[in-house]
């Protein structure tokens, strides 16, 4: 799995990540958000659109950078996940802790 | 196995060493029973693979005593139905398991097991010798 940062505007980080987010790679996302967050970027965009597969160990990192996030005044969004992604959410309730936005561009639209 | 012209379940195996395997062993050999049994739909195996790697996950992360685990799974598939059976060398599974459900929103484990049972028909497991024996069953739709 392999992952870019960008930095839109001020406050905000897109984290766009691309493979499966799975056991061996979910320990990155937990660094990448807490890296962002440190970094004073406090709300995250974690762009799914070039993740193929998610299982709980990846969705337990987005629910670590999701309060490492909200502890430090921010928020972690979700962008553009696949069929897969959105399956796991619905069966395992988390589409209410996790709004999927359609793009990183509008998950902090304001 | 395939003497006869009865369309019988094909067969998939992998032998998995971790480490360093993981995981992305079980992907890949998804990835070849997919290419080869082509009339799977795509809802049954996202969700035959979700629950598989889940299952695998869960095996890797909980039963290594710290010598590695060695895994043999083989994948059948019949007209009717898609197994995985996963032995493993790892300490006697400590996972009892009936379904106790999601845990709170927030928590960051806890959700692989629920989940394996969201996503398939019969999920078992037995201790057998030295051995632990897991097997999830998935009915095909129509």
């Amino acid at each position: 799995m392999q992952f870019t940062v960008d930095t839109p505007s001020e406050g905000i980080a897109v984290l766009r990540f691309t493979g499966r987010l799975n056991m061996v790679t979910a320990p990155r996302l937990r660094e990448a958000v807490g890296t962002s967050v440190t970094a004073g970027r406090t709300r995250v965009v974690v762009d799914l659109s070039g993740v193929e597969f998610i299982d709980s160990s990846g969705l337990g990192a987005l629910i670590n950078g999701l309060k490492t996030a909200r502890q430090a005044g921010g928020d972690l969004r979700i962008a553009a996940p696949n069929e897969q992604v959105r399956l796991v959410l619905q069966l395992t309730n988390m589409e209410r802790v996790f709004t999927a936005y359609a793009s990183a561009d509008t998950a902090f639209d304001v | 196995m395939s003497e006869h012209s009865k369309p019988e379940a094909t067969r998939h195996t992998l032998l998995l060493q971790a480490p360093p395997d993981n995981v992305d062993a079980v992907h890949a050999l998804l990835e070849t029973v997919w290419a080869h049994d082509v009339l799977v739909s795509a809802a049954d195996r996202v969700r035959f693979e979700t629950a598989l790697i889940e299952l695998a996950s869960n095996v890797l992360q909980h039963t290594d005593t710290g010598s590695g685990v060695t895994c043999y799974l083989w994948v059948e598939i019949s007209a009717e139905q898609i197994v995985a059976t996963l032995r493993d060398s790892g300490a006697k599974g400590v996972a009892e398991l009936p379904d106790s459900g999601m845990p709170d929103e927030l928590a960051e484990g806890g959700r692989g097991l629920p989940l394996i049972h969201a996503l398939v028909d019969e999920l078992d497991y037995q201790r057998d010798g030295d051995m632990n024996e897991w097997r999830i069953v998935r009915r095909l739709s129509a």
